[in-house]
């Protein structure tokens, strides 16, 4: 489930960042076109293997349940760093992905 | 056009908010607490240990004590220790004395090693909640009735909810705090949108739950008014092979286990019902641990000849509308939940909790903005004010009384699980009082106040008054007792920042208060 | 919908009370008609199709509420759950009576 979590959390940053909104709050400037479709789809792509890394392990219906669980929870937590440590809500991001590989090896 | 759909949406979200928020905060509260009725109802008996036997060696002493005690009983039921319930507790049913009546039922907590009677303090413990949240402490079918309508206003509201949010994907992650009202709105949209999924669930689950009851004319059409042959066919397990009449030894039960599990491919059973112990045509009744899978399957249960041994049913494949309703009734209940994603059912029945109390406060607001000037608010107004704290921070000090009062109350005392209750409801009761006679904000904060140094309290209430403090419950490991108190306290960190947050922002300037732009939910449909 | 006065006219009031008979009365009508008709209709064996039916009622009984606030005229929200219920009846009837010849 932890793997689920980080590729979410990842996926919904991405997805945050490819805002014109929220990539100025915290990166400064607006998004370039190349840059708000590349963010996008590597924030749904994310998503979905999150998907696949909650139901591989446990099957559908629980995976299903799990994966559901993480989203939102994911969700939730991105949300509420994003206005009080953007800082932190970025590196936790980049933590989580640069960690899914070896949680998804271990 | 489409601008008046969603102004008559909003408009609707806005009415039936208001008049089923109080009472869906109640039910969205104590539901939450009730996914840990099991840990709840261990820390209010802390008296009964909690030791995990195996299956079998339970079920021959339940068998044994069952038999000492109540060999002439027509039904007998025993629910087998689990990792959440370590308890083993026999029930019996003496045949009624006229038929058609429920016959009488007695239940026994058994100590699982030695088969012992175990007395624990009086106590409704979790169950209190659970029940609640669904019977509302009215009569039968009263309160069943009032809770799943409110569920339906709740299904209203969160599609009406969702119609009205016309930024939904733009404002998917905008949360922007110290802004007063806007930041208001946008935790009441956040926790809305972001845990949606979990809100519609438990709403429409808790519809389908209770669907034969409120939606029954499928049933009195297609079965002609038998509504029993409905029930056979949905749960098959349930009826019962005619007695005898001769008298037969019921052979002994724990073999019976392991049969069951080769039926299920593995699992675990959770319950057994004898029925008629002493007759020959005696049947034991195998019926499957709900933790096992997400699916509630009601067919999922064995049966075999209690004399014999002869299997007389199993449980058949489930149709696909039956798994469909499983399903709604599984995930609503989360038995299959492990500790993790226990913990997320309660964090986001706290959010759905969170929605509906956010919802009520962006009301009132919002028209308290209008009337800042005046010093007298109108009567309305001041009517959901009262209502509002009342029904929100004013149960959560009537929860912190719940289990003040079982550690308080003598253990001897009789009727004691009845006053704990009691103490719930005349300490909620005292809480519209107090709203009434206080200012708005000063009622709050004092309700909050209270309600910190209750739940603060309770890990030292608890060392005061029993032995199973966390001094000696986090040495040994019993994250069940250590969980309660460590949960408590934290609840109480958080309401003690509540109130001081509400305190502080009555200290801020009128000036600046009154420069906060104003939200309708009109100009936020357009 | 929204009226600014400081008092809300009678008629006002009326018309949001008839709204609410409609939605509240009327849309579990419909609801438990349509249930019926679905129960009646579906190639299922009887017990699944009656769970199916009380499932998918409530999302009946939600459309129902909807049309009864959304639409134009209090007349009209009791026209939108009338008809429906008048055809679902119907519809109820034909199925039982071929259930029953």
């Amino acid at each position: 489930m932890l793997l689920a979590l980080m590729l979410c959390y990842g996926g919904f940053t991405a997805l945050c960042l490819s805002m014109d909104r929220h990539h100025t709050e915290l990166l400064g400037h607006k998004p370039s076109v190349r840059r708000r479709h590349s963010l996008k789809i590597a924030g749904w792509i994310l998503l979905a293997l999150s998907l696949w890394a909650a139901v591989s392990k446990t099957g559908w219906s629980l995976g299903l349940v799990e994966w559901s669980a993480v989203l939102m929870l994911s969700a939730l937590v991105l949300v509420l760093l994003l206005p009080y440590r953007p800082r932190l809500a970025l590196s936790l991001a980049g933590l989580s992905l640069l960690a899914s590989p070896v949680a998804a090896f271990a | 056009m489409k601008d008046g759909f969603r102004q008559a949406m909003a408009w609707l979200h806005t009415w039936t908010g208001l008049i089923f928020g109080w009472l869906l905060f109640a039910i969205f509260l104590t539901g939450t607490l009730a996914y840990f009725k099991d840990e709840i109802s261990h820390w209010m008996q802390p008296e009964i240990p909690a030791r995990s036997v195996s299956s079998e060696a339970s079920l021959a002493l339940a068998q044994d004590y069952l038999q000492q005690h109540a060999p002439g009983a027509s039904r007998w039921l025993i629910d087998l220790p689990s990792a959440r319930e370590p308890g083993l507790s026999v029930r019996w049913q003496q045949l009624p004395a006229k038929q058609g009546e429920r016959g009488q039922f007695t239940e026994k907590r058994l100590d699982p090693q030695t088969g012992t009677e175990v007395q624990g303090r009086e106590t409704r413990g979790g169950e209190f909640f659970y029940r609640f949240h669904f019977q509302l402490q009215m009569p039968y079918p009263w309160g069943r009735w009032l809770s799943t309508i409110a569920a339906m206003v709740m299904f209203i509201g969160l599609i009406t909810g969702i119609i009205t949010h016309k930024k939904i994907f733009k404002d998917f992650f905008t949360f922007r705090p110290r802004k007063g009202q806007r930041s208001w709105l946008d935790g009441h949209n956040a926790v809305g949108v972001l845990v949606l999924p979990f809100h519609l669930m438990i709403t429409y689950s808790s519809l389908v739950i209770f669907m034969s009851m409120v939606m029954p004319a499928s049933i009195l059409a297609s079965y002609k008014g038998d509504v029993r042959a409905f029930f056979d066919d949905v749960f098959p397990a349930s009826s019962v092979p005619e007695l005898a009449g001769k008298p037969g030894q019921l052979a002994p039960m724990a073999p019976l286990l392991e049969r069951a599990r080769e039926q299920w491919s593995g699992g675990r059973v959770q319950r057994l019902t004898v029925n008629n112990p002493g007759d020959a045509n005696a049947s034991v009744v195998l019926v499957r641990d709900g933790a096992d899978r997400v699916v509630h399957d009601v067919s999922s249960a064995v049966t075999f000849n209690g004399v014999t041994g002869q299997l007389l049913s199993s449980t058949p494949q489930q149709p696909v509308a039956m798994a469909i309703a499983g399903s709604f009734y599984g995930l609503h209940m989360g038995r299959f939940a492990s500790p993790v994603v226990r913990w997320l059912y309660f964090i986001f029945g706290l959010a759905s909790t969170a929605l509906i109390g956010t919802g009520l406060v962006i009301w009132l607001g919002k028209r308290q903005l209008k009337h800042a000037k005046s010093a007298v608010m109108p009567f309305e107004l001041r009517l959901v004010e009262v209502l509002n704290i009342a029904s929100m921070s004013g149960l959560t000090v009537a929860v912190a009384a719940f289990f003040w009062a079982n550690r308080l109350l003598p253990v001897e005392m009789t009727n004691r699980s009845d006053w704990e209750v009691n103490s719930f409801f005349i300490v909620w009761g005292l809480s519209v009082i107090h709203a009434m006679v206080r200012r708005g904000r000063s009622a709050w904060v004092e309700q909050l106040a209270l309600a910190a140094f209750l739940f603060c309290a309770v890990p030292l209430l608890n060392a005061l008054t029993t032995p199973y403090h966390l001094g000696t419950t986090l040495p040994q490991g019993d994250w069940m007792m250590a969980g309660f108190d460590l949960a408590c306290l934290v609840s109480g960190l958080f309401l003690a920042w509540a109130a001081w947050k509400m305190q502080r922002s009555g200290q801020v300037p009128v000036a600046t208060r009154q420069r906060a732009k104003p939200i309708t939910l009109e100009r936020e449909a357009n | 919908m929204k009226v600014k006065t400081r008092s809300l006219p009678v008629s006002y009031r009326l018309a949001v009370t008839s709204r609410v008979l409609a939605a509240v009365v009327g849309g579990y009508v419909v609801a438990a008609l349509a249930s019926v008709s679905l129960t009646m209709w579906l190639p299922m064996p009887r017990a699944e199709a009656v769970v199916t039916g009380m499932m998918t009622s409530f999302l009946v009984y939600l459309c129902a509420v909807l049309w009864c606030f959304a639409c134009r005229s209090a007349w009209q929200a009791w026209l939108g759950v009338i008809v429906p219920s008048g055809v679902l009846a119907a519809l109820s009837g034909v199925a039982y009576w071929l259930g029953q010849s």
